[in-house]
């Protein structure tokens, strides 16, 4: 059995109200595991204790009670984020660097520098598609872009673990479906990500497991296929199907115990529609 | 690029980090175009030079006087308003949390931040500096000329010595330090004041008043150890404020420093290392609130 | 969290309980050695405005003096007196270290205002009109004898009281003894002992010790043997009835 990549083992979070003896519970008894090489959703209504959640993996805020543990190290310990990229929600970075001297920064942080640095803000520049804007500052980024220099940044020294928040957020559709195909991408690799993401769409489209927390505790955790299949339901797909066919499965269905719920037209989405009839913007 | 094991070996303090964010820092605070500060700083020296043109002794203690003066406003201000920022402009735009996801003891950080604001303040005051100096012997040669024209034998000689002496005396550069030192105490008072302020501008506002109030510590440290004519309220509050402001009062020899008073080396260099306790614990009480802060 | 604010407290009132008996001997070192802090009573608070005051305590004390001294330099171009009086009283309170200020204090007081007040227009009785004139010069005189007293060790303000009492009090003894002082400060120019010793020369009842001053004077060589030492040698010789033969120095037959 692997180490998992996160583990959250009772974990609560009590933030005392200054100068009132009131208490807000953030997080309560949360109990969770991410597999390696999973993509695991952390869904959940604002102020359920999802940033919360985050934070205390981060080792950003301290927990009250329980552990959590990064690849098996307690995340509390700074050693434990060798292995952890970061994207927080709405991050406007330095805005007087440029792409590539964001990079650098970040890739000093982690202990790298000389060649090693130069080799991977080159690689990243061109796996999130900002060769051209490397030379820019990042207050001449555009949202989309941002968020992309964010990813890189979050990968600079190649960790095992990706946290993102609402990583597609304020996004336009081209570069929220880049965005995706990123993490996917990321997937394909083998890196584990919590995701953290109000676009559910978004959220169906790439995590294996998600976890759904309201006011501090988790109220449903699972796979995702099994979470939300319709288990007596059954979905066929044809392509090209004549009428004489189509009428002969409904004969069928008439005489078994089954029933026909609808009959029509798949839809594509609005978004894959928008994409279609859009040129995606240059960076 | 594949999911592997770390690339690199953790280090419990590392320099380069420390650098790292040392020199972002320097190249944030210089990229938001604080040194045009320094093109008033010349204008304030020149303009103290035309004011005083009539005897070459007027000139140099008002030039000194104007420009340390100069140099003192423009040195605090260049201590408080870019420490106040550090902080909470890190929070806002959510960096501090970029920078802290990745390895980074929230102590080596926070030693960045603040070296970068030191070097800061070390570029800004030897700039002005070198404005100051350059500007003094300039003026230097020209009492010498005037006195060459105007005097011969001994009486020249002693005039000549007089001048070198008016302008540049042994200790003008260590109390261009103790200014620099004075600055870097500012900036820490600032830094700790920010880990645990609501906002930016209660930051600047409290800085400002520890920075007057620490002026008249030593008055409070008299009256506190006063047995006569005081009540016990009283002492207790004096006592309250000589523990905890700094005595700023100590660096008020750089007054004398500058225009020519001899200080002995032994005073000088207890008020330096004083200084350099102040910014170091100061910070390290900086480091001992930002350490618990929940972000 | 607010227990370590909490404990935060109680770690700066344990540094300021140990670096409070260090600081105040640094203070007492620091007294001995330069000025240490300006008096800030209210008629300085008065006469520099608010905000100034509190710049002055808040580490600007030099650039409020400064700025003092700048202010009765105007005032002289308005010949306000009084006002230029006010200002160097503030200028050299808050920074009594400064020669320049007590110095020109002095001059503008005991040369240019006393002039002023004895040629003033508007005062018809000459009476009035002298002690007005040596009212001033009181006021100069003051100026550099607490400019003497805040710095003993510089000969420029001993000499500038010399000169005062030469020039306008025509005290010779008094302006012998003050160039004298500067005179046995190292620094000191060349030419006060020299003064020194011809306002001797002119102090009743010292004849004799003048002599012997003028002559030591005399026989150092040519670069002594100036006109006013020879005039005062020869006006000695005369009173102290000097012996044709002993006589060091012959005045021209055309000098008196």
């Amino acid at each position: 059995m692997s180490t998992p990549a996160i583990s959250i083992q009772n974990l609560t979070k009590i933030y005392p109200i200054p100068f009132k003896r009131e208490r807000v519970t953030a997080v309560k008894d949360l109990s969770l595991t991410v597999e390696p090489g999973q993509v695991y959703g952390l869904l959940g209504p604002n102020g359920s204790g999802k940033s919360t959640t985050m934070k205390i993996v981060l080792g950003l805020v301290s927990p009250t009670s329980g552990r959590t543990e990064i690849f098996g190290r307690d995340s509390t310990t700074v050693e434990s984020r060798e292995d952890v990229g970061f994207l927080p929600e709405n991050p406007y970075f330095y805005k007087f660097l440029t792409g590539s001297e964001t990079l650098h920064f970040y890739g000093k942080l982690c202990g790298l520098s000389g060649t090693k640095i130069r080799d991977r803000t080159k690689e990243l520049l061109k796996l999130v598609g900002l060769e051209n804007a490397a030379d820019r500052r990042l207050g001449g980024y555009s949202k989309g872009m941002l968020q992309r220099i964010g990813l890189a940044q979050a990968m600079i020294q190649e960790p095992r673990l990706l946290v993102l928040d609402e990583p597609t957020a304020g996004v336009d559709p081209a570069g929220s479906r880049e965005i995706r195909d990123l993490i996917l991408d990321f997937k394909k690799r083998g890196i584990t990500v919590l995701l953290c993401s109000h676009l559910l769409e978004q959220v169906q489209e790439i995590c294996d497991r998600i976890g759904i927390l309201d006011r501090g505790s988790l109220i449903r955790e699972g796979r995702l296929d099994e979470l939300i299949s319709i288990q007596n339901q059954t979905e066929l797909i044809l392509e090209n199907a004549p009428p004489e066919l189509l009428a002969a499965i409904q004969a069928i269905i008439a005489k078994s115990p089954a029933r026909l719920v609808e009959q029509r037209k798949p839809q594509k989405t609005l978004e894959r529609y928008f994409l279609d009839v859009t040129t995606p913007s240059q960076p | 690029m594949t999911a592997t094991p770390p690339a690199t070996q953790h280090k419990i303090f590392s320099p380069a980090r420390v650098w790292a964010i040392a020199s972002n820092t320097l190249l944030e605070l210089i990229r938001l175009k604080v040194f045009y500060f320094l093109l008033i700083f010349a204008l304030v020296v020149i303009g103290v030079l035309f004011l005083y043109r009539d005897i070459f002794q007027d000139e140099f203690q008002s030039l000194k006087d104007g420009s340390l003066g100069a140099m003192s406003i423009f040195s605090l201000l260049l201590s408080i308003l870019p420490t106040a920022m550090l902080l909470p402009k890190d929070i806002e735009d959510r960096t501090l949390y970029t920078i802290l996801a990745k390895p980074v003891p929230r102590f080596e950080y926070l030693l960045g931040k603040f070296l970068g604001v030191l070097l800061l303040l070390f570029i800004a005051v030897s700039l002005m500096s070198l404005v100051f100096l350059t500007v003094l012997f300039c003026r230097m040669e020209v009492a010498i000329g005037e006195a060459t024209r105007s005097a011969h034998g001994a009486l020249l000689n002693e005039r000549l010595s007089a001048i070198q002496h008016d302008a540049f005396s042994e200790s003008l550069l260590p109390g261009i330090f103790i200014v620099y030192l004075k600055a870097a105490v500012g900036a820490s008072i600032t830094l700790l004041l920010s880990t645990f302020a609501t906002s930016m501008i209660f930051t600047v506002m409290m800085s400002f008043v520890v920075q007057i109030i620490g002026h008249l510590q030593s008055i409070a440290r008299d009256a506190a150890i006063e047995t006569v004519g005081i009540t016990h309220l009283s002492k207790i509050f004096y006592m309250l404020l000589a523990l905890l402001i700094p005595d700023l009062s100590a660096f008020s020899l750089v007054d004398e420093m500058v225009t020519g008073t001899a200080i002995p080396f032994d005073l000088f260099a207890k008020t330096a290392a004083l200084g350099g306790i102040y910014v170091a614990v100061y910070f390290f009480v900086a480091y001992f609130i930002f350490m618990g802060k929940e972000l | 969290m607010r227990i370590r604010h909490f404990i935060a407290i109680l770690m700066l009132l344990a540094f300021g309980c140990a670096r409070l008996s260090f600081e105040s001997h640094l203070e007492q070192e620091g007294r001995a050695h330069y000025f240490h802090g300006a008096k800030f009573d209210l008629a300085l608070r008065q006469r520099v405005g608010q905000m100034a005051f509190v710049a002055a305590f808040s580490g600007f004390r030099l650039l409020v003096a400064e700025g003092m001294y700048l202010h009765a330099h105007y005032l002289w171009q308005k010949v306000e007196w009084g006002g230029m009086k006010l200002d160097f009283d503030a200028a050299t309170a808050l920074e009594p270290r400064s020669i320049l200020f007590w110095d020109q204090a002095s001059w503008h007081m005991a040369y240019n205002a006393s002039i002023a007040a004895y040629d003033d227009k508007k005062q018809p009785r000459e009476a009035l009109r002298a002690k007005a004139q040596r009212e001033y010069w009181k006021v100069g005189e003051d100026y550099l004898l607490r400019g003497i007293a805040n710095n003993p060790d510089v000969p420029t303000l001993y000499i500038s009281l010399g000169n005062l009492y030469r020039y306008k009090y025509q005290d010779h003894c008094k302006a012998a003894d003050a160039y004298r002082q500067a005179a046995g400060i190292s620094g000191a120019p060349v030419y006060a002992h020299r003064f020194a010793v011809y306002e001797l020369s002119e102090c009743p009842g010292h004849d004799r010790e003048a002599y012997e001053k003028l002559l030591a004077l005399y026989k150092k060589g040519k670069e002594e043997q100036l006109p006013t030492l020879l005039k005062r040698l020869g006006i000695l010789q005369e009173k102290l009835h000097v012996p044709a033969d002993q006589k060091i120095y012959i005045p021209p037959p055309d000098h008196p």
